[in-house]
């Protein structure tokens, strides 16, 4: 049986160049199918990944109670020096606590790949911020003079926006701000963002001394209890909400990947229904060609079983070869272009679209079961082919 | 028996390969009837967009709200006909997953600035009148059950009272809904007044203004007049038509266009490849029936006419078949996504547009093989057995 | 007799790669109104290209076929067809009716090029297929029919808009005796009662014993042989 199956599967693939065309037009319309649902889990999973990347278990986030996002949060100086003495949070090598006031607003920025305003975050922060991001790395120039105009730019901004290259003056609003620096974070989230000197901002934006967010280097990630029962207790401080910064980031990139995955599955599940009425077709027709080839082994003492394997075989390829151009074509079009949308602070977040190996994987099941479902009824009808059709003139 | 007779056979000769290209095909135009739909919710906003109507923010971004001393001073610049003005409240009801879009409008010229708000004349009285009234959107008063009369308690993320509390007390006295389909039901709208005096922080601003100008083409001067008059301002001002307000927040979302455009570009590609060299092969199945026709004495052109009118009939048997399906497909999502895609359904617009895909698609795999149909010989063709 | 067609030194030739090949030069030959024709040879002696060249599906490389004053070879693609809608009927050795049409709309197909109301047409179909006895057929599709009568068929689609000639290429080659006795029978009845001019190409000798003459074509060459119809 094997030895006959794969006789007959050689001799078919052999002649797939007679049948070029259709055989072509199955192996892209399956390539484009894997294509779309490869792109849409390339943007779930980018996105995701950005997200997930960002906030370390061991910072707190602190903001005014039920304010849910530090845009709605607004914290006093108090506030910040009073938590600043509170128990559970590590210091650096001068003994200062590790804590950063941050005030954060919104600019425009203009997007790269529509030409159109879009919200950036602006941060104000000071100087203890970077010790507060594990992965913070200053790639061209230097730190913000406290007290100046001067931003630094994280390195997705500069990849999706206009303007930001280093040592150039930007226009933010009312305010003229000089490029003096850029920083990566290691693709998270807070590389979408612009930091400057938390003093300038709340003067630019008539903020007074106001905050909105604290954030602290825990001793560790279980300290955090220490520190929300400091905050009950303190009759100065009014009601806070404490989180973990890692899940402080998950909880917020739960909407956009259900929907990308939403819109990206079923698209493709349709799609693919198209494709595997295009296999089906194809494979229908190579069998019609191969109708006396097929009687002609029969005669010579082939099974039926054979020839019906060599045709799901066949079909099987034309598939996984459709799959694998899919996978190649999006990896090549899209793995690592940047993109940037609407994040739910309201602001942009720039992401880099990944092919991960779990999506290609995802990409082949979905081609091979196009390729199995188109093969498999021309394939059955290959194995009861009549014998007598040896004869037949056309 | 006429051509169409004969095309007819013709199309449906093998029944299975009919029925899989139907399938395909059918499913391209599902696909393009649905996003087509989508997106035209999507930007519904645009083409929506009042012509007389501008929106003023804070030029240093949305985030900045602007002083409610500028509504009195923005009515005062001739041409102007309305001016209202709205600040985000970041409502919730009960628990913070359940955000209610809210908004802090004054009423009377809220109303006057959006005719498409509809309700019974009871309700809007008691709206103009009553400092806690909450008006309600049909679609959001049908999610959590909420009638006239209720009492309901609306949490803020952003504002707090005086008191410290981020609760307000509101008493829903009117629902509206909208005089377009495409308009979203889902928000609703308190009372300026009622919301200002009980803040703790933040008095006296407002989020944005809305414009209402006499004649749409005075709109840039108006902008530009508004724009100058707040120029030496702490708070400077940036003025837009509500189209061009609302096209740039749906770009932030990301290019969607673009992926629309993939996505389309990908189904149709699909059915072009299948489509394409199916009809190829059946027409060069059939190279010694053209033969015999053309030597009964059908001429050349009439062939190639009738190779293309049968492939413009699978493509419209298809396209038609994806379009109806689509249809109902998105009456049965519509009330599910009233709220977030309001008024999804099939426009006269996107079936026109579908329908001349079909002819064009057709047209487009037909050529091909009705240029072989117009060149197969007489004498090569019957030669062959 | 008055003649039909007039051919003058026609010669067929075609060229395979850098080689020219002729098939028959210069024949010069008229073929009268009323005639029933047989031409018999051997394979590739040009019996089928002779008969391309009377019916206007080929084109002869000089020389010239004239039809009742029309000069077929001259005439352009789209009048040629027309030329062949009104003046021709084919009928092949594989009946080459359409498998998707019944027998009535294989007949019909012909007057689709006529000006013929519904109703006329369809009248026509009746008489055609009276004439070949398939009258009970009307509505089987070739496949559902034997040989012989798909070959009736074929004879009533050729005479159903009533051309002067009748152009048959072996029209009994795949068929048995007994079927190829009746299609002849047909073909002699139509030329007589009906006065149909039929060239028939054949390389079976007793079915050209039906013609009234028959034309023996060898190495581009005619050799003549007149003989009294078969009863």
């Amino acid at each position: 049986m094997f030895k006959q199956t794969s006789a007959i599967t050689l001799m078919n693939l052999r002649s797939l160049p007679q049948r070029a065309g259709m055989s072509l037009a199955t192996v892209l319309s399956i390539a484009l199918v894997v294509g779309v649902l490869l792109g849409f889990l390339a943007m779930a999973n980018g996105f995701q990944k950005t997200i997930d990347g960002t906030g370390s278990e061991d910072v707190a986030v602190i903001l005014r109670g039920g304010s849910q996002f530090e845009l709605n949060s607004v914290l006093s100086a108090d506030q910040f020096r009073i938590i600043e003495t509170a128990p559970g949070i590590a210091a650096d090598a001068d003994g200062q606590p590790l804590v950063s006031a941050e005030l954060y607003v919104v600019v425009d920025g203009i997007k790269k790949d529509l030409g159109t305003e879009a919200n950036l975050p602006m941060r104000g922060v000071g100087l203890q911020a970077p010790s507060l991001r594990g992965q913070f790395e200053l790639t061209a120039g230097r730190m913000f003079e406290p007290g100046s105009n001067e931003i630094i730019v994280g390195e997705a901004v500069l990849d999706a926006f206009e303007g930001f290259a280093l040592n150039q003056t930007i226009r933010l609003g009312t305010n003229d701000w000089q490029v003096v620096g850029l920083f990566s974070t290691g693709g998270t989230v807070f590389e979408s963002e612009l930091w400057a000197d938390i003093g300038v901002v709340q003067n630019l934006y008539q903020r007074g001394s106001s905050l909105q967010s604290i954030r602290a280097r825990l001793t560790s990630p279980d300290a955090i209890t220490e520190l929300e029962a400091f905050a009950d207790n303190d009759p100065r401080i009014n009601e806070l909400d404490i989180f973990n910064e890692q899940e402080f980031y998950a909880s917020q990139s739960g909407t956009l990947t259900t929907v990308i995955n939403a819109v990206g599955w079923p698209l493709a599940i349709i799609m693919a229904i198209g494709a595997f009425a295009g296999a089906w077709n194809a494979m229908y027709s190579s069998v019609d060609a191969r109708m006396r080839e097929i009687a002609t082994l029969r005669a010579i003492g082939f099974s039926g079983g054979a020839a019906a394997m060599g045709t799901l075989i066949e079909s099987l390829v034309l598939a996984a070869v459709g799959g694998l151009l899919g996978a190649v074509g999006t990896y090549l079009l899209f793995n690592g272009a940047s993109a940037s949308t609407l994040g739910s602070g309201f602001t942009q977040v720039v992401f880099a679209f990944a092919v991960t190996g779990d999506s290609i994987l995802a990409g082949m099941i979905m081609a091979v079961m196009i390729g199995f479902l188109g093969g498999i009824v021309p394939a059955i009808r290959s194995a009861y082919v009549p014998l007598l059709t040896v004869h037949r003139s056309e | 028996m006429n051509d169409l007779t004969l095309i007819r056979k013709n199309l449906f000769r093998k029944k299975l390969r009919a029925i899989l290209l139907t399938l395909s095909i059918l499913i391209a135009f599902f696909i393009f009837t649905i996003i087509g739909s989508f997106n035209r919710v999507l930007n519904a906003g645009v083409e929506l967009a009042a012509a007389d109507r501008l929106i003023t923010m804070n030029n240093s971004g949305f985030t900045q709200s602007l002083p409610y001393a500028y509504w009195g001073r923005i009515q005062a610049i001739e041409g102007v006909r309305n001016v209202s003005h709205m600040s985000w409240f970041g409502g919730y009801y009960q628990q913070p997953t359940q955000v209610v879009q809210t908004f802090a409008v004054d009423p009377e010229t809220y109303l006057a600035a959006y005719p498409e708000f509809l309700m019974p004349d009871d309700q809007r009285a008691a709206f103009l009148t009553q400092r806690d009234c909450l008006l309600v959107g049909e679609t959001l008063a049908l999610q959590y059950g909420w009638s006239v009369g209720d009492r309901v308690p609306l949490l803020s993320n952003i504002w707090q009272k005086t008191d410290g509390s981020s609760s307000w007390e509101f008493d829903i006295c009117a629902i509206y809904t909208a005089s377009v389909p495409e308009m979203s039901t889902a928000a609703a709208y308190l009372n300026y007044d009622y919301y200002n005096e009980a803040l703790a922080f933040n008095q006296d601003r407002v989020g944005m203004m809305v414009v209402n100008t006499d004649d749409p083409m005075a709109n840039d001067a108006i902008a530009n007049q508004i724009d100058a008059m707040f120029a030496n301002s702490t708070a400077q001002t940036d003025t837009a038509t509500e189209a061009a307000f609302t096209q740039a927040f749906i770009n932030q979302i990301g290019n969607i266009g673009l992926i629309l455009v993939y996505i389309i570009g990908a189904a149709f590609g699909i059915i072009l490849l299948i489509v394409g060299t199916s009809l190829v092969v059946a027409i060069s199945e059939r190279t010694r029936e053209i033969a015999v026709m053309k030597t009964l004495g059908f001429p050349a052109p009439r062939i190639f006419r009738m190779v293309l009118i049968e492939s413009v009939m699978l493509s419209l048997v298809g396209g038609l078949a994806g379009v109806g399906l689509a249809t109902l497909v998105l009456k049965g999502l519509a009330p599910v996504l009233a709220a977030f895609m309001p008024g999804l359904v099939v426009t006269p617009g996107i079936f026109g547009m579908a329908l001349a895909m079909m002819i064009g698609f057709g047209l487009i795999t037909g050529i091909g093989p009705a240029m072989n149909a117009h060149r197969v010989r007489i004498v090569d063709a019957l030669g062959k057995q | 007799m008055t003649s039909l067609y007039t051919l003058t030194d026609l010669s067929k030739g075609y060229t395979r790669g850098k080689e020219s090949i002729t098939i028959f030069e210069e024949l010069t030959m008229t073929i009268p109104e009323g005639d029933f024709m047989a031409i018999m040879g051997p394979s590739g002696s040009g019996k089928t290209t002779l008969l391309n060249l009377l019916g206007g599906i080929d084109r002869p490389t000089s020389g010239s076929v004239e039809c009742q004053g029309v000069r077929v070879d001259k005439l352009s693609e789209g009048k040629l067809a027309k030329w062949r809608s009104q003046n021709v009927g084919f009928i092949f050795q594989f009946y080459n009716l359409m498998p998707t049409l019944t027998a009535a709309q294989n007949v019909e197909l012909p007057l689709l090029l006529t000006g013929l109301s519904g109703k006329q047409r369809k009248e026509r179909v009746a008489t055609a297929l009276d004439i070949v006895g398939l009258a009970d057929r009307k509505g089987h599709r070739p496949r559902q029919l034997s040989g012989g009568q798909q070959q009736r068929v074929a004879i009533a689609r050729a005479i159903v808009a009533d051309p002067k000639v009748l152009l048959c290429d072996e029209p009994t080659g795949d068929l048995d005796r007994k079927s190829a006795d009746e299609i002849l029978e047909t073909l002699q009845l139509l030329n007589t009662d009906l006065g149909k001019t039929i060239v028939m190409v054949t390389h079976d000798p007793s079915a050209a014993k039906y013609a009234r003459r028959e034309l023996h074509l060898d190495k581009g060459r005619f050799v003549e042989q007149v003989q009294e119809p078969a009863q």
